[in-house]
């Protein structure tokens, strides 16, 4: 690269981050441009962000139809969502383990009709992060992970007093039992410093006298109880606050500090836009304020996903993959479906161990997810996912849907490849060298070509990256 | 004690840790020359689980107590096919490799290792070994955990830690901050190879230099890559031809070993006998031709580790370490098998060790609830091991300082 060329891109930088600097314009609504067009790539972008991958007729409709109806379409689907829940909850009811539960959460990201819907479950899976290896409880473990869902793009406030009656979540985190007597830190640990305001801002006090509010509940056979005589009715102090209180009113206290509502717009940020540094404090200032008044959820998303910050440079392939997102974006773009329960358990195998987050704080995410390890394992479940043999079949097959779409020559397969899943955007020269070694390789049909050449194109960096 | 909350607090201080990584060639050059602790950065630890809580009596047995036959009128083994240590205790018949390791000055064994808050639930006391914390149940991260989010903060390119077998993975290998991967061959971390693939990075790399994610993903990839070929070269080479029984902790060990050989970065092994869940080593009704089975697996898979690590001149570099959640009742049961226990005997097996006996043998009479009294405290092994051959601080993981053992060469 010349030196103007680098100048020249250094002055783009600066001209973005100042951009950025800029709330106004950061979460004003994206507009097609031409130094901006609703091309391929940010198209890709929006599916791999708000979903898990598309296939080629999605990319194409949100393409024709522009963003605004397409990001419309995420928030609130056509399909018929409850005849799809009610498949779903006869499949997950007759689970017999936790492992089968982790099976049907895999199959219901593809099949879904809402996948917003089941990423912002994923969201609040690593949020309320409960590991079922505590809990001991398929059934509870299905319940928690539907109280997420049940709210995953409704009110803040619903979520944090269902997640006080959880069973999972007591069990989870050592409550199962909290006495008048013996009040257990852990749940008010958990609720203060991972679920909402976080360390900074309360004290070891304000935990402890928080356990004393959230005494009487008990989980007994896998349900919650609450004992009014366990309960401790003495005057609490609380983040500033005195009273006779109860969990309730602490869900309350913590929803009115600014800091909770901070930590969470921070988190979807870094789940939505970029995860690499900290946010400014002024972009997330105008979310916060906003959330604080209403805990609404899906108002802040769909503000985030609109925005002109979502769309640019900052956001674009500014986080890792994580495992699902890298497995599924493969599966979802070959319009297949192949068996979820070792799809599921190999998407473990790669550190996303769903229903099992490693931590009440999830998944550590980021530059976390890849070592020498884990690119290897990517590599392998990819071509175990595309190479036509077991233990996932023939289910993909990248020759036929480029052929559905169009392609009829090994040259214009590829080039459809590269736009179903790089929306048309790698390296230099990069795609055409790929094209080249399979084809010198030579030796084998059209289908086995197309087939190494998919799974060449999930080793590359762009493709891990979301 | 309250543990729990303690995570959380640590947790939130290793936040700000995720925006600095480290640069790539700076992560590189960390897992050549292993940073400031070179001395012991090179050593490897592997972890052998003894699932369901070994019956240490007929696995050391103190055959020069009387209580020992008396208590066990048909678990009791002839004490003349003993593979006799001195004249107080003598190894399983099974067990004639573990006698011979230990004769070579390779094996070391502590004894009267129990935990100060025994519990006689599998569960319970499996996750407080897990955990190194006997208070809280819901400690949110395993020991081993803890230590390489405490050593590697900022990410490493080499995963630090593996564990290796078809079960779920052991809590104790549970990190906040780094990614620990499940494998089941020396195949899992080898990047398949399709014709026409040179393996060799065909992207360029951007002008931005290591610190960009993309090319952080290529500086991985390349390494898989590369990790890969010298995997398959171990494979190809003396491991593949290395002598091993037919136990599935043979194979794991092997697999253990093909990846020491290759040299891919990873720094601690678990591997698991007995199915990871209730079963295994918890006999409660006929024991004796099931545990009898499994001593000697165990002892001929670790004899053939080590004959295969010594072969290339490697059984310096690693240390291997069992553990099992409790010991096992003195008395027999009525049903020709034994309850849960207290404590038990640990092995440490490898290059450096010291050999022979750590700690005394408990009393078979000054029981506690018919077992084993502790004599030392599973959490001084640990400590040994992270200070003494990881050379990774113990009291930053174990929360305390523990009296370091000594069953290392110094």
């Amino acid at each position: 690269m010349g030196a103007k060329d680098a100048s020249r891109e250094e002055a783009a930088h600066i001209a973005a981050l100042e951009d950025l600097q800029d709330p106004g314009w950061a979460w004003s609504e994206y507009k097609p441009s031409v130094s901006a067009p609703w091309d391929l790539a940010r198209v890709g972008h929006l599916y791999r962000r708000a979903g898990f991958g598309a296939n080629w007729a999605q990319l194409q409709e949100a393409l024709s139809q522009g963003p605004g109806p397409t990001i419309d379409k995420l928030l609130q689907p056509q399909g018929d969502l409850q005849a799809f829940e009610r498949e779903y909850a006869v499949y997950e009811g007759s689970a017999m383990s936790v492992n089968d539960l982790r099976a049907w959460w895999v199959r219901r990201m593809i099949q879904t009709p809402h996948p917003l819907l089941e990423k912002m479950t994923l969201f609040w899976h690593g949020h309320f992060a409960i590991n079922g290896e505590n809990v001991k409880n398929t059934g509870a473990m299905l319940q928690y992970v539907r109280a997420l869902r049940g709210e995953a793009l409704g009110s803040f406030r619903s979520m944090l007093n269902s997640v006080c009656r959880d069973p999972a979540v007591l069990l989870g985190v050592g409550s199962g039992a909290s006495r008048k007597s013996m009040p257990n830190d852990n749940f008010a640990g958990a609720m203060l410093e991972s679920f909402t305001v976080g360390p900074a801002v309360c004290s070891q006090t304000d935990v402890s006298e928080a356990a004393r509010a959230f005494t009487g509940w008990f989980v007994l056979r896998g349900k919650v109880r609450y004992i009014e005589r366990e309960h401790d009715g003495g005057v609490k102090r609380i983040l500033g606050q005195s009273g006779n209180f109860t969990g309730e009113d602490v869900v309350r206290i913590v929803l009115e500090q600014d800091a909770a509502a901070r930590a969470i717009v921070t988190k979807l940020y870094k789940y939505f836009i970029s995860e690499g540094q900290e946010p400014d404090a002024k972009l997330i200032a105008p979310l916060a304020e906003s959330f604080a008044g209403d805990y609404n959820i899906l108002k802040v998303v769909e503000t985030m996903l609109r925005s002109n910050i979502f769309f640019s440079q900052a956001a674009y392939r500014g986080r890792i993959k994580c495992p699902v997102d890298f497995a599924l974006g493969i599966v979802n773009a070959f319009e297949g479906m192949v068996s979820t329960t070792h799809l599921a358990e190999d998407i473990a195998a790669l550190g996303q161990d769903l229903y099992h987050p490693p931590t009440i704080r999830g998944w550590p995410g980021g530059r976390g997810w890849i070592s020498s390890a884990t690119m290897a394992g990517r590599s392998n479940l990819a071509w175990s996912l595309l190479g036509g043999s077991k233990p996932y079949g023939e289910r993909l097959d990248p020759w036929a849907v480029a052929q559905k779409h169009g392609a009829s020559s090994l040259e214009s397969a590829a080039e459809f490849l590269v736009g179903l899943l790089l929306g048309d955007d790698a390296a230099d020269g990069d795609c055409e060298t790929l094209i080249k070694t399979v084809q010198a390789a030579g030796g084998a049909k059209p289908q086995e070509q197309l087939r190494r050449f998919a799974y060449r194109i999930t080793s590359l960096a762009e493709y891990n990256l979301c | 004690m309250d543990y729990t909350r303690r995570e959380f607090l640590r947790g939130a201080a290793g936040v700000s840790i995720a925006g600095s990584y480290v640069t790539g060639a700076a992560l590189a050059s960390k897992a050549e020359s292993g940073g400031s602790r070179s001395d012991k950065s090179g050593n490897i630890l592997v972890v052998v689980q003894l699932s369901g809580g070994n019956d240490g009596l007929n696995t050391v047995v103190p055959y020069g107590d009387d209580e020992y036959a008396r208590n066990r009128p048909t678990l009791r083994l002839p004490q003349d096919q003993l593979h006799k240590i001195d004249s107080y205790i003598g190894f399983h018949p099974r067990m004639e490799s573990f006698m011979r390791l230990y004769k070579a000055g390779h094996l070391s064994i502590v004894q009267g290792v129990g935990s100060p808050n025994p519990d006689q639930s599998h569960e319970n006391a499996m996750r407080m070994r897990h955990t190194a914390d006997t208070e809280d149940l819901y400690r949110q991260r395993g020991w081993l955990g803890r230590a390489v989010d405490n050593e590697y903060p900022a990410g490493r390119v080499d995963a630090p830690a593996v564990f290796v077998g078809p079960i779920a993975r052991p809590f104790a290998l549970n990190a906040g901050s780094v990614i620990v991967p499940s494998i089941r061959s020396s195949g899992d971390m080898v990047a398949v190879q399709i014709p026409g693939q040179t393996g060799a990075a065909s992207e360029k790399r951007t002008a931005g230099g290591d610190e960009s994610l993309p090319d952080f993903v290529r500086q991985c990839r390349a390494k898989a890559y590369a990790n890969s070929k010298r995997i398959e070269a171990a494979l190809a080479g003396a491991s593949g031809s290395a002598d091993y029984p037919a136990a599935k902790l043979a194979g794991d060990l092997r697999t253990a070993a093909q990846l020491i050989r290759a040299e891919v970065g990873i720094r601690i092994f678990f591997v698991e006998i007995g199915g990871g869940g209730i079963g295994g080593f918890d006999n409660h009704a006929n024991q004796k031709g099931n545990h009898c089975s499994l001593v000697g697996q165990l002892s001929e898979s670790i004899a053939a580790f080590v004959g295969d690590l010594r072969r290339d001149k490697l059984l310096d570099r690693v240390l291997l370490m069992t553990f099992t959640e409790f010991g096992r009742t003195v008395k027999e049961n009525g049903r020709r098998g034994t309850g849960h226990g207290i404590a038990g005997p640990a092995f440490l097996v490898g290059g450096a060790v010291s050999g022979g006996l750590c700690g005394r043998h408990p009393s078979l009479t000054d029981l506690q609830n018919g077992s084993l009294k502790m004599g030392i405290d599973f959490r001084r092994v640990y400590a040994t091991v992270l200070d003494g051959w990881l050379g990774i601080e113990s009291q930053a993981v174990l929360d305390k300082r523990y009296e370091p053992l000594d069953f290392l060469d110094t």
